[in-house]
């Protein structure tokens, strides 16, 4: 497989050859990936194809888990991040990640979002009011929480817990946000607004989004990757992936023939 | 617009034919055998119930009596004197007090030990578990005894403090147990968030997961409290009791469990009555706290 040449924004992430291993489960082969600079990347392909662990590994998540390990190389900033002397609280602040499942710390919606913040920089009161804000605004929750901003963040709606998820990751200036399935606990309205703001995000952000939504990925994401069985088959623009795809295995997958 | 018609349903006939009948005997047979564990469960729970009542309205028939400000004010004396249990009643919340503030923080370190770290240290976590556990259920006068052999017997005398010890032994296990229960009930997506967020293990630990479980946690610490404080057996051997007012720690000291072990065996009239007191003080101690759980929880749930 060759890595898709198709535009010229300098990758943000360069993955090269990489492996991961489950214990013995060989789950991601010999991939090799770019997400570039300002781009929506979406990954697409059946449940246990290895979408979800590639996102793991670029913050390294898998860390938590004695018995999963990675080798080959992630480059992120000119290091590789798959390394022994990365620091990887630092790693996570510069790539940030939104769950599933929107998972809301049992604090204020304040407190949410300042706890992120307060791991990395000292804020002053005024200045940490007007991070809140910030992002509060950029994810479109802030005329809705604005006058309940000491209230619990649990009292929120699913889509609006989602939205305080991603203020959350992104009030840590992140350069990177991962999204696993970020809109799949979520109703279509809520996932609208979501897709919305992703649209709004890149221009700050490179994003990589996991979905099992295929309209999704092709409403929302600029480059497509789609992954079977732990390999990546094809990595293209979202316009060709979805009209002219070159792997049987792609068009297969995109009119609904396996998966 | 169109709308729905409806037409009207098939003519309704009684349930009669056939296959509305089932198969008639074990149809019967299934009766009885309801009928007759429903009448099982509401005899037990009938029972269960008439002992528990029945065990408060002695206490209160024989206790309330006692409940008089002399009570709370003068210390025990010698029968035939108006005694109080003053020094009872505060060696007993000095003890269970300080039985709570050396146990709670002990608990709360080896559960969230058990709760947090078992990628790492699987076997070990398992042994701690398993002693806790053992500890859990360890006759308490045998926690007496051994903070008798460790405590009372090098240091030469009985003291409060060698009771609250013994008290904490007891306390420790109950909060191990629910505060690993408790954050066990975290789920993982809250804790991998906040790592997610660059956040170290410790700050995860104790801003995130304990933060999700305070509830359950101090709900667990109210009940090691409601469990040592009508505790007297591990007192014997280690603050002893004193008939005297004494907030030292460091010397014997009253308590009102022990006090009634030893006034309820009296002779003597108005000491008897004073046990019923104490007893009847301690029950409805331990019932307001179970109460104050109760509450908490239901809170929780909403």
């Amino acid at each position: 497989m060759t890595v898709a040449q198709h535009d010229a924004m300098p990758a943000a992430i360069s993955v090269r050859n990489l492996d991961f291993y489950y214990g013995a489960h060989h789950a991601l082969k010999d991939i090799s990936i770019d997400f570039p600079q300002g781009q929506v990347t979406g990954m697409i392909g059946p449940s246990g194809c290895g979408k979800s662990t590639l996102l793991r590994v670029l913050n390294r998540m898998y860390d938590l888990y004695p018995g999963q390990r990675a080798t080959g190389e992630v480059i992120f900033d000119g290091c590789n991040i798959i390394g022994p002397k990365v620091n990887l609280n630092v790693l996570r602040s510069r790539v940030g990640m939104v769950f599933q499942k929107p998972t809301p710390f049992p604090m204020s919606i304040y407190d949410n979002i300042a706890f992120g913040v307060r791991l990395h920089e000292r804020l002053d009161r005024a200045a940490m009011e007007a991070r809140v804000e910030d992002v509060l605004r950029r994810v479109a929750l802030w005329p809705e929480v604005r006058d309940r901003l000491r209230d619990s963040a649990a009292a929120l709606s699913g889509g609006q817990q989602q939205r305080l998820c991603i203020a959350r990751t992104i009030a840590t200036r992140p350069e990177v946000v991962l999204l696993d399935e970020p809109t799949s606990a979520l109703d279509p309205v809520s996932t609208a607004r979501i897709e919305e703001l992703l649209d709004e995000l890149k221009a700050d952000f490179t994003i990589a989004i996991v979905t099992h939504n295929l309209q999704q990925a092709a409403r929302c994401a600029d480059q497509v990757a789609f992954f079977y069985m732990g390999e990546v088959v094809e990595v293209d623009s979202a316009d060709r992936m979805f009209t002219t795809p070159r792997e049987k295995r792609t068009q297969d997958y995109i009119t609904g023939r396996f998966g | 617009m169109t709308t729905h018609t409806i037409t009207p349903a098939a003519q309704a006939a009684p349930c009669s034919g056939t296959r509305w009948q089932g198969n008639g005997v074990s149809d019967i047979r299934r009766r009885m055998v309801d009928r007759v564990a429903t009448a099982l469960c509401w005899a037990a729970t009938v029972l269960v119930l008439l002992m528990l009542f029945s065990i408060l309205f002695v206490l209160v028939r024989n206790g309330v009596g006692g409940l008089r400000w002399v009570t709370f004010v003068h210390v025990t004396l010698p029968p035939g004197q108006a005694g109080g249990l003053a020094n009872a009643i505060v060696g007993s919340l000095i003890q269970t007090g300080l039985a709570v503030l050396i146990g709670a923080p002990v608990g709360l370190l080896v559960g969230i030990y058990l709760a947090e770290f078992t990628a790492t240290d699987g076997k070990l976590i398992n042994f701690v578990r398993f002693v806790s556990d053992l500890l859990l259920s360890a006759p308490s006068i045998l926690v007496g005894l051994f903070i008798y052999m460790i405590v009372v017997v090098p240091s030469g005398h009985f003291s409060g403090l060698a009771g609250a010890l013994a008290l904490s032994m007891l306390v420790v296990p109950v909060v191990v147990r629910t505060t690993e229960d408790m954050l066990r009930l975290v789920p993982l997506a809250m804790r991998e968030a906040a790592i997610a967020l660059g956040a170290p293990r410790w700050r995860m630990i104790l801003f995130v997961c304990l933060r999700a479980a305070r509830e359950g946690v101090a709900t667990g610490i109210l009940l090691a409290l409601a469990r040592v404080s009508g505790e007297t057996a591990p007192l014997l051997f280690t603050s002893l009791g004193n008939m005297n007012w004494s907030i030292a720690p460091g010397k014997p000291m009253a308590s009102l469990p022990v006090t009634i072990y030893q006034y309820a065996g009296a002779a003597y009239a108005d000491w008897t009555a004073l046990a019923w007191t104490g007893a009847l003080l301690i029950t409805a101690g331990i019932l307001m706290i179970n109460i104050t759980v109760r509450l908490g929880l239901g809170r929780n749930r909403k």
